[in-house]
């Protein structure tokens, strides 16, 4: 006899109880489908109206068979026909049905239909973008730790690894470009930032630029550079004071604005009177609205350079602050004092006696020489004969003038004298005459004359000096004291030459630069070298032939209205404030230099106009 | 006394803004801010240029720094439910416009002075931030109305219950039909979703809506329908388009909450990475100081 199908219909309530219909089915067989004269009647729109067959094969056996060719889920699996051991407690889906087959209590078999839960109606939450979209705090922690990790974290702690792959995380923080002098720097940050929350100091800068080091040391820093990528050699500084006077020089803030900037400057260990107090990197070229946008703007050169405080901020008043200063104070150009050059006044032994004396005082060297500039330059005298008679051959053919002399060294300034060069062609130093050749001393021999006397430095291939040469030399009108102070004294020649020191730099505190053309007389109206010079007129070697400053003023400090030959008349015209004695040198001085700097010299700086 | 006091915030709440709140007294504030940022700035000396790096600029840093953290505070202020004097009210007027005073003395900290790297992230961020608060302001002054509007006397538990029972009579008009036709009633029902992404949402745009294109597949099926089955058809067909209605109003309504709420997506994100991007700044400007 063919087993009985009991049907359990569940059907789950709102409130979480079930009612349970049952229903026996006697002829083994039962239809399954949505219309509703089905055995089981599934009202699901997925299942077809006669959707498959149950049909009892054997002892707790099965079979279901699709009627419409539509599948159905038994066991987990879509099948068209499955034949079913009641034992194993299959399950058969269809739609959202769930028929769980098995042996009953009285042996028949057992189905119970049931539907399964619904996911859950939506709630209002449905309306608000959060059920469709990201978790803000999520997002908002994820990113603000991304930029934390790459921004900070990566570039503190990574770097030292990242350098080697020659990535350089640390550069998202610069804050600009460096300038061009410096550009090669930009992937070494701490190339100058050298200790974290330390502001810039001095020793970074100093390391490159710091001036009269030993030359291994230099060339050591040099070659550092030139590794680093610097196309140029850094320029070397000095200070034009010691460091704690030029602090105590210094002014305090004028405004109220600058005092406590430098109260908090002091607290917060960011000291104003850094090399990167006035050098500032990192920062463009204040924008000039005339100046055409190029790169140059935007990279320039040099650092910019902020003046802290300026020449006269501190030379004003120097003496209230600095009591034991020996320069004057000076306001301005106006008020600037007159030269005071530094004057040879005699000698300690050998050694020159050196003595700032201003022009008002009328100075007088007592360089040991005897010199006349007016004989020497008196176009109708028996000197310009002489030069008329050597000729152009010998360089002079006319009268002497200053560059017969005088000759310039090209950087501004001239050669040191040297006897034989440029008074030798008149003032022979012939001793002796050797089948028809002359025998010369050599004047910087004369400074050993027992040497000379002895032959070891005499001019070669000749005999020895008689010392009746030298001694007729040394007395009034021989040879020697046309030119030399000679002292009677008890030597074998009856006297003695003094000491000579001739004048190399005037003014060492100032720059004054005879390449200029303005200063070396080119170009209309330019300057000549009587001008400052009155040579012509000077009878005596001490003479000091330097006008005052009032010749500087005819054209510094002077506008194109007043003359034609109107120049500048700021300080570092005359006074470089890293390099005392001497001028800033420009970029075109740089350029200058680099151009003509012999192969493998070293042309520091940027060559720039 | 209490309950006066209690009173008279509540009618304030009522009838004013937080916009206009107490006569635009963060306006006011706000104004004095940014008009002593930009004389300051006018006023100083700064060389070689303006910039962070300048005693104004370290100032302007500060304040701005300060109100950067202090604007996010709204964040933990919103959560913190107080009856001081200060209501979140007057915390979000300030927020709103000490927020705008930070486009002007952010800004001027910079000193226009921008280029690739983490500062001007910092500076961008914070733009974004107050970009999309702008939006916020604009979007809390304007759309609560349309919601209002839109939503009728109908709350959106009730629009989410009447597009629920509208699936359960379609569920049930179908079931005389045949697979073919069954299927169009299952498109709808199975396939309709109501919500829809972030960009749905936000156009208010459901273009390929499963309800849709059922309605679209009626004509062919009745075309091929016999009368039982047209029947149940035509009566599936009205539901459809009922639902269709109720799915519009629906829409309509998570289409301006995406609007009302979309600007907090950048807004919040946005404001955690200015405050990491602002760290980043100050300390990375100090270690490298």
């Amino acid at each position: 006899m063919t087993q009985a199908i009991t049907l359990r219909l569940v059907t789950r309530q709102a409130g979480g109880g079930e009612i349970v219909r049952q229903r026996r089915i006697d002829t083994g067989e039962a239809l399954i489908g949505r219309a509703p004269e089905c055995d089981i009647h599934l009202p699901d729109l997925a299942v077809d109206m006669q959707h498959a067959l149950l049909r009892v094969t054997g002892l707790n056996r099965v079979m279901v068979e699709s009627l419409t060719g539509q599948p159905f889920l038994a066991d987990g699996k879509f099948t068209l026909r499955a034949d079913l051991d009641m034992r194993a407690s299959p399950v058969l889906g269809f739609g959202d049905y769930s028929l769980q087959l098995g042996v009953g209590a009285d042996d028949d078999i057992a189905v119970t239909v049931a539907r399964k839960e619904d996911a859950g109606a939506p709630t209002p939450a449905l309306f608000s973008l959060r059920a469709s979209l990201f978790s803000r705090r999520l997002v908002a922690w994820t990113l603000g730790l991304i930029i934390f990790a790459f921004c900070l974290v990566l570039p503190f702690s990574g770097r030292a690894v990242m350098d080697s792959f020659k990535i350089h995380p640390d550069q998202q923080w610069s804050t600009g470009p460096l300038s061009k002098a410096h550009a090669f720097l930009e992937k070494d940050c701490q190339a100058c930032h050298v200790k974290a929350f330390v502001s810039v100091r001095d020793g970074a800068c100093l390391s490159c630029h710091q001036a009269g080091r030993a030359p291994a040391v230099q060339d050591a820093a040099d070659a550092r550079v030139r590794r680093e990528g610097s196309a140029n050699l850094p320029l070397l500084i000095f200070d034009h004071a010691p460091h704690d006077r030029i602090l105590r020089a210094m002014p305090p803030p004028p405004t109220i604005r600058g005092r406590v900037g430098g109260l908090f400057e002091s607290v917060l260990n960011h000291p104003n009177d850094r090399c990167a107090s006035c050098h500032r990197e990192h920062t463009t070229a204040p924008p000039e609205p005339a100046v055409a946008k190029t790169a140059d703007i935007l990279r320039t050169g040099k650092p910019a350079l902020v003046v802290v405080s300026d020449c006269a901020g501190c030379h004003a008043r120097l003496k209230m602050r600095l009591p034991d200063t020996r320069l004057i104070d000076t306001p301005d150009w106006n008020r600037h004092p007159d030269f005071r050059p530094q004057v040879t006044v005699g000698f300690d032994g050998a050694t020159p006696k050196l003595q700032r004396i201003s022009l008002a005082a009328h100075p007088v060297e007592a360089n040991g020489l005897a010199f006349s500039h007016r004989i020497h330059m008196n176009p109708i005298g028996g000197v310009a004969r002489q030069g008329f008679e050597l000729g152009l051959t010998k360089g002079y053919g006319a009268a002497l003038t200053c560059d017969s002399c005088h000759r310039a060294d090209g950087l501004g300034g001239f050669k040191p004298m040297e006897m034989e060069r440029d008074c030798g062609a008149c003032h022979s130093l012939a001793f002796a005459q050797v089948g028809g050749q002359l025998k010369t001393l050599r004047h910087h021999d004369m400074r050993n004359i027992p040497g000379v006397l002895a032959g070891a430095k005499a001019a070669s291939g000749g005999p020895n000096v008689d010392p009746a040469v030298l001694r007729r030399a040394m007395q009034p009108g021989g040879l020697c004291v046309d030119c030399h102070t000679v002292r009677p004294a008890a030597t074998p020649f009856g006297g003695q030459i003094l000491p000579v020191k001739v004048a190399g730099r005037l003014l060492p505190a100032g720059d004054f630069n005879h390449a200029v053309p303005a200063h070396g007389g080119l170009g209309t109206g330019a300057a000549q070298c009587a001008d400052c010079h009155k040579a012509t007129t000077s009878d005596r070697s001490g003479d000091l032939l330097l006008e005052g400053i009032a010749t500087c003023r005819a054209c510094h400090g002077k506008t194109e209205h007043d003359t034609p030959r109107f120049a500048a008349a700021n300080c570092g015209e005359c006074h470089g404030y890293h390099s005392p004695g001497q001028a800033p040198l420009t970029g075109q001085d740089r350029l200058f230099r680099a151009l003509g700097a012999a192969p493998g010299a070293k042309a520091r700086g940027l060559p720039l106009f | 006394m209490t309950a006066v006091g209690h009173t008279q915030r509540r009618r304030r709440a009522t009838h004013e803004s937080f916009l206009r709140h107490r006569g635009f007294l963060f306006l006011k504030l706000s104004t004095v801010l940014c008009v002593a940022a930009v004389a300051a700035y006018l006023l100083q000396d700064a060389r070689p240029r303006p910039g962070g790096g300048t005693f104004l600029g370290y100032l302007l840093g500060t304040v701005g720094a300060l109100l950067i953290v202090w604007l996010a505070l709204l964040g933990v202020r919103k959560r913190a439910v107080t009856d001081g004097h200060y209501s979140l009210k007057a915390w979000v007027s300030a927020h709103v416009y000490l927020g705008l005073s930070l486009i002007a003395i952010a800004t001027l900290h910079t000193g226009f002075h921008f280029g690739w790297n983490v500062h001007t992230l910092a500076y961008a961020l914070m733009l974004l931030v107050i970009a999309s608060g702008v939006f916020g302001v604009w979007a809390y002054a304007v759309l609560p109305q349309r919601l209002s509007d839109n939503r009728g006397d109908t709350t959106r538990k009730q629009m989410l219950a009447s597009l629920s029972s509208l699936d359960e009579a379609i569920a049930e008009a179908a079931q005389p039909l045949g697979r073919a036709a069954a299927d169009i009633a299952r498109l709808s029902l199975e396939h309709t979703e109501v919500g829809g992404n972030f960009w749905q949402r936000l156009t208010g745009r459901w273009n390929d809506c499963a309800n849709d294109k059922a309605i679209a597949r009626i004509p062919a099926a009745l075309a091929a329908a016999d009368g039982r089955e047209a029947t149940a058809l035509r009566k599936v067909d009205e539901l459809l388009q009922r639902k269709a209605r109720a799915l519009a109003q629906a829409r309509r309504q998570m289409h301006i909450t995406a609007m009302l709420e979309a600007w907090l997506f950048v807004h919040v994100p946005a404001t955690f990475a200015l405050l990491a991007a602002l760290t980043v700044h100050i300390v990375s400007v100090f270690l490298y100081w």
